[in-house]
Order: structure tokens, then sequence, then C-alpha cells
């Protein structure tokens, strides 16, 4: 069997504020397989936006390994990160987090730039990324010229452009209406089933429901791991407060 | 990435900010254009003085009561010890000096000059012997220069200057004309080819009358400059040495005594005026200096803002995988490309002035070849010295907390 995406043993995360120190995460075990669609939920200062920092190589853990795609994480320096970071891991954003400047086209082509794509292959490659999410005719507006769920494609688009091990999204509906929110949910519904490896982070019930399984996060820990059989088939299993430390 | 994505970002910022950018530059514009104004300035008069100093020809040295006088002590030392030069010293040195190919002298004094109702006040009035026209020499417009016979006999002749022809004769051929020197009616028999004014000064107002009608209305109290031509340039040093003896002689000076006059060559005069201007553009340097630190660091707080501005994306770009060198390089070039812009702009205002001094002032410039060279390295050390702190300071920025701010 290959090796998981994403495989945590003892995740810890501590801030220290002055003489106190807090633990965000109290030791996460985590694995996430090739393939599937995980949604981390959990409320507010439950430690769940810590585990997506830790998760997408923005953060480094106090404790704890973490492999991703089979490599060990955890004590890497900076610009190594940074090197998974573009390599492994694509991200999706809440507030999309497009250059403002830039066209759709070159905001997907970013990482590329970074992971040193020649600029003939970069374009042809952030064409086709944007081809994906159904923005080829958009290809030379700038954010402010689209709309939010046209931005938030693109954003996908940079995310999947470098065909990294993880979709990473937090909260990749928080900034949009219902519809477009569907639409949204949709496109991710169809990169799963195309293969690709998806966590979305987010702390609404309806959103996670699209997802194949569902990792709550409470306290630093993980509160529940249920599996939905179905597609919306899980949506009675309410957040309990089952499993809590 | 590479250093053309790097520069193509920097150019992008840069366009997106232009009056901000144009502004944050004045310092360095401002700064780099008075330089090699400066600089042009300079360079031009160096030209021009060197150029006027060697119209007197090689081999060629002046014998005069003063010298160059740089401090008061000197100047009182000179008054003291100095005598007017004579014109039996200028016989003893055109007799007895065997190297001297050609001895002249002349004396200056200023005079207003009349004719009929027209009056043209202090004019350069300056009796000649006419062999010095052979030394210094004057472009003849019309008419001819003095004759020696002239001078022998003292008659009354005058070569004169362009503006003195054309403001005391206007619309009259002034040849063989007569103007008034001190009521002493005097020929015109020649006028000299216009030579323009520098530093604001006209070259063109003179008078050149025998030295000997001179001495008869002016009497003899004036001293004489004494313009000594060897035949061969190397031997000036030996010809100074016989002058320098004859006069020596025939002022009585015991051994150990200071020379009571002065002896001017072209290159020590070059020499002296070379060291002046370079103490101007020291002075210039180091006022200029200062502007360009302003400048520098205003360069830097632009950046510091800019850094700030762009938190968001910088943790964008550290998102998508850029490393720390990634965004040191793309704002380090951008503070770099900043400054030189800065360069360029104040190198072409600097040539836009010096071809603009060069048409409508008297000051000669001279554009350096090597200021666009110079302003790129200059720039590119204020770029990056003023430009590494907010550079690094972005690069720092922690990922997380860059993609929560607003």
């Amino acid at each position: 069997m290959s090796e998981p995406v994403i495989r945590t043993e003892g995740l810890t995360r501590s801030f220290s504020m002055g003489t106190t120190t807090v633990q965000a995460l109290r030791g996460i075990d985590l694995t996430i397989e090739r393939g599937e669609y995980v949604a981390i939920m959990g409320p507010s200062g439950s430690g769940k936006s810590t585990l997506m920092n830790l998760i997408g190589c923005l953060d480094t853990p106090t404790e704890g390994q973490y492999h991703l795609n089979g490599i060990a994480v955890a004590k890497l320096a900076e610009h190594e990160l940074a090197r998974i970071r573009n390599k492994e891991i694509g991200f999706v954003f809440q507030s999309f987090n497009l250059l403002a400047r830039a066209t759709a086209l070159r905001n997907v082509e970013l990482p590329l730039i970074y992971g040193g794509v020649s600029p003939r292959e970069r374009r042809e490659r952030a064409a086709e990324a944007l081809r994906e999410v159904d923005l080829d005719d958009r290809m030379d507006h700038r954010p402010n010229e689209l709309s939010g769920g046209q931005r938030q494609r693109v954003s996908i688009a940079r995310a999947l452009v470098t065909k990294p091990a993880l979709l990473l999204a937090d909260e990749p509906t928080g900034n949009l209406d219902s519809k477009t929110s569907q639409e949204i949910m949709a496109l991710f519904q169809r990169l799963y089933e195309a293969g690709n490896t998806i966590v979305v982070v987010t702390h609404e019930r309806e959103i996670a429901d699209h997802a194949q399984r569902v990792v709550t996060i409470r306290d630093g820990l993980v509160a529940s791991d249920e599996r939905n059989d179905e597609r919306g088939a899980a949506s009675n299993s309410a957040p309990s407060g089952a499993g809590t430390a | 990435m590479n250093v053309i994505e790097a520069t193509r970002l920097a150019v992008e910022s840069i366009w997106a900010n232009r009056l901000r950018s144009f502004l944050t530059l004045l310092g360095v514009i401002i700064g780099i254009a008075s330089i090699v104004a400066t600089y042009a300035v300079i360079e031009g008069l160096n030209k021009y003085v060197e150029e006027k100093l060697s119209n007197l020809g090689s081999g060629v040295f002046t014998v005069q009561r003063f010298g160059i006088i740089t401090n008061r002590q000197q100047f009182l030392d000179a008054i003291r010890r100095n005598r007017p030069l004579q014109r039996e010293d200028a016989y003893a040195v055109r007799d007895r000096c065997a190297s001297a190919s050609n001895v002249a002298w002349q004396v200056r004094s200023t005079a207003d000059l009349k004719r009929g109702a027209n009056e043209l006040l202090s004019v350069e009035v300056s009796g000649i012997t006419p062999a010095i026209l052979e030394i210094e020499p004057y472009e003849v417009a019309d008419g001819r220069i003095l004759m020696p016979f002239e001078d022998e006999r003292a008659v009354p002749v005058a070569f004169i200057g362009n503006d003195v022809a054309e403001r005391l004769f206007p619309g009259v051929d002034p040849i063989g004309k007569q103007l008034r020197i001190k009521g002493t009616p005097v020929k015109v028999v020649g006028i000299a080819v216009k030579k323009g004014s520098f530093l604001g000064f006209s070259q063109d107002n003179f008078v050149k009358i025998p030295y000997s009608l001179h001495r008869r209305l002016y009497g003899t109290s004036r001293s004489l400059r004494i313009s000594v031509q060897t035949e061969d340039g190397s031997l000036m040093d030996d010809t100074m040495d016989e002058v320098r003896a004859v006069l020596r002689a025939r002022h009585h000076l015991r051994p150990g005594e200071e020379d009571d006059f002065d002896i001017l060559t072209s290159a020590g005069i070059n020499d002296l005026w070379k060291g002046l201007t370079k103490t101007i553009f020291a002075i210039a340097i180091f006022v200029v200096g200062i502007s360009l630190v302003v400048g520098g660091v205003v360069i830097m707080n632009i950046m510091l803002v800019s850094v700030i501005e762009r938190t968001r994306e910088i943790g964008v770009r550290k998102a998508v995988g850029a490393r720390q060198r990634d965004i040191v390089q793309q704002f380090l070039i951008e503070s770099v490309l900043l400054s030189c812009i800065g360069g360029a702009i104040g190198i072409a205002i600097a040539y836009a002035a010096a071809a603009l001094l060069n048409e409508y002032t008297p000051l000669p410039a001279q554009f350096p070849s090597w200021a666009p060279w110079g302003a790129f390295l200059v720039c590119t050390s204020i770029g990056v010295f003023f430009g590494i702190h907010p550079a690094k300071r972005a690069a720092k920025l922690d990922p997380i907390e860059a993609l929560r701010t607003e």
C-alpha cells in the first residue's frame, strides 16, 4: 500500500503567551489516504486553524511527527518547508488571496514561478488549470473584474496547478453566497472524483457533509472521525460532545 | 524565482505606484543631477582654461609684479617686497637673455572712450609692444594689427575689440575713424574677431595701443607684464633662470633674498586652477552626498511602507512556495530598480542642464561620459544598502500572520 498523504502522530503545538503556555493541539493522530475527501470541523478555538497551519507546512509542531506524502516535515528548515508548500500542497483560502494587480493567468502561474518552471510551460499549465475550473474565458481578467465564485475558482486553479499531493481549503465558501457555495462544492466533488486528495477546514456542517469523511476537533484533540457512507447521508450525525477529553 | 521574474514584479509594483515612486526618488534625482551637472561645469571650465592657456603657446611665460596670490599674508608680503616692473627691466630681459626668442610687454589701465557724443565707460586700454601679438595672437576681423614702428614713434593708433567697434561706431566702419582716449585722438587701424563672453565678462571690450603711446598718456608708474617666449619649450626652465638672474642683478638682490617679481607659466596657472576646482568638486560631492543619503533613507522608508502594505501578498507568496531569499530578492530588486530609475532621471536632467548651459549661458559645460556608469554604481549601492533592511523584514514575516492581516 502506498504511503498515506497525511500521517500525524501525537502532533502537539503550544504557544507561549507571556508567562502562560497555551496548548492549541494536544496530540493529534490523523491519517489521510490518497484520494480521500476529508472535512476538518470544529468550533472556533478548537485548534482546527492550528492543525490546518501544521498540515499546510506554514508552521511546525512543538512535538510529534508529521509525514506529508512520505516526507517527515516536522523538523524541516524554512526553505525546505517553502519547497514542500510549493510542490505538495495547494492552498485555497477563505478570502481567495489573489494578487490584485495580476491577471487570473498570472495568479495561477505564481506557484510555478517559485517552482522554477519555464515561462512557456508555466503559461500552458496555468491555462490548463484554469480550463479545469471552467475559467478559460477569463484568463486575462484581474480579480476585481471577476465575481466571488470566479475568484475562488481562480484560487482553486492556482492550488491545482502544481499537481500537489494535497488540496487544502480553509473555509473555501466563507465569503460566498449559498448558490455560489454550491457551485464551489460541486467543483470540489468533481476534483475528488478525479482522484485529488482534499482536506476542507470548515465550521459549517453543510459544507462538511460534502466530504467523504468528517474529522471533528475539539479542545486540541480529535473528538470524532466519521465516514459519510453516501454524500449527504451523514446529515443526521450532528456534532456531539462525545469523545471530548 | 529568477531575476527576470523578480525584475518584472518590481517594474509592475513601481508602475502601480507611479507618483509615489517618483516623489520617493526626488532625493536621488536631485543628488545625481546636481553632482553630474557640477562636474560637467567644472570640466567645461577646466577645458576652457586649458584652451586659453594653450593659446599662449608652449614655452611662454610671463614676468609680472604679482603672481597668483591665494592668501592675505602672501598679499602683504608681495606688496612690501615687489616693485613695479619698469621699461628698463623689459629692455634688460630683451637685450640680455640670449635664450629668449621673443620678448614683449604690455601695461593695462581702464579708460572711458569718447567718439563725438558717444561715450564708452570702463574699457580696458592696454599699451603693448606689437610683438606681444605674436605670443598672444588675436585674429583680425578687419584692418591690421599694430606695427613695430608705431610703438617706436608712439603713433596714435588702436587695435580694438568687437564690443568697442559695435558700441562706439554703430553702423559705421571704424577703420580709419578716430576715438578719444583721455582727450587724445587715436585712429582705429584694426578690429579683432569677436570672442564672446566668458563667465559673463565680455572678452571683446578692449583697446590696444602702442606701449609708448600708453606711457605718454598714463605715465611710467604702472608695472609691466613681460611675456617671454623661448625657441624650444623644453628649454623654458633655463630661460626662466636666465630671466631671473638678469632681473635680480638689475634689482641688486643679494643671494638669499627672495625675488621681487613673479614668474607665471601656463602649466603653473593650470595646476592652480585644477587644484581650485578639485576643492570645489570635493565640497560639491560632500553636499550632494548628504542629499543621496537622504534619498536613500526615503527609499528605505517607502520600502518599509510597501512591505506593510503588501504583508498579505507576501503571505500568499510564501504559502505558494516563496522562500525567504525569494522575498529578499524581490524587494531588493525593487529598491535597486527604484534607485536606479532615480539615477537615470538625474543623469538625463544633468545632460539636459549641460546642454542648456552651453546653449544659453556663458558657462561652458562638458557632460562626463563616465557619469551614467558612475550613477548606476552609486544608485545600485544606495538601493542595496537602504533596501536590505526592508527586504529582510518582508522575508521574515510569519506567513500565518501575514495571511491573517487585512
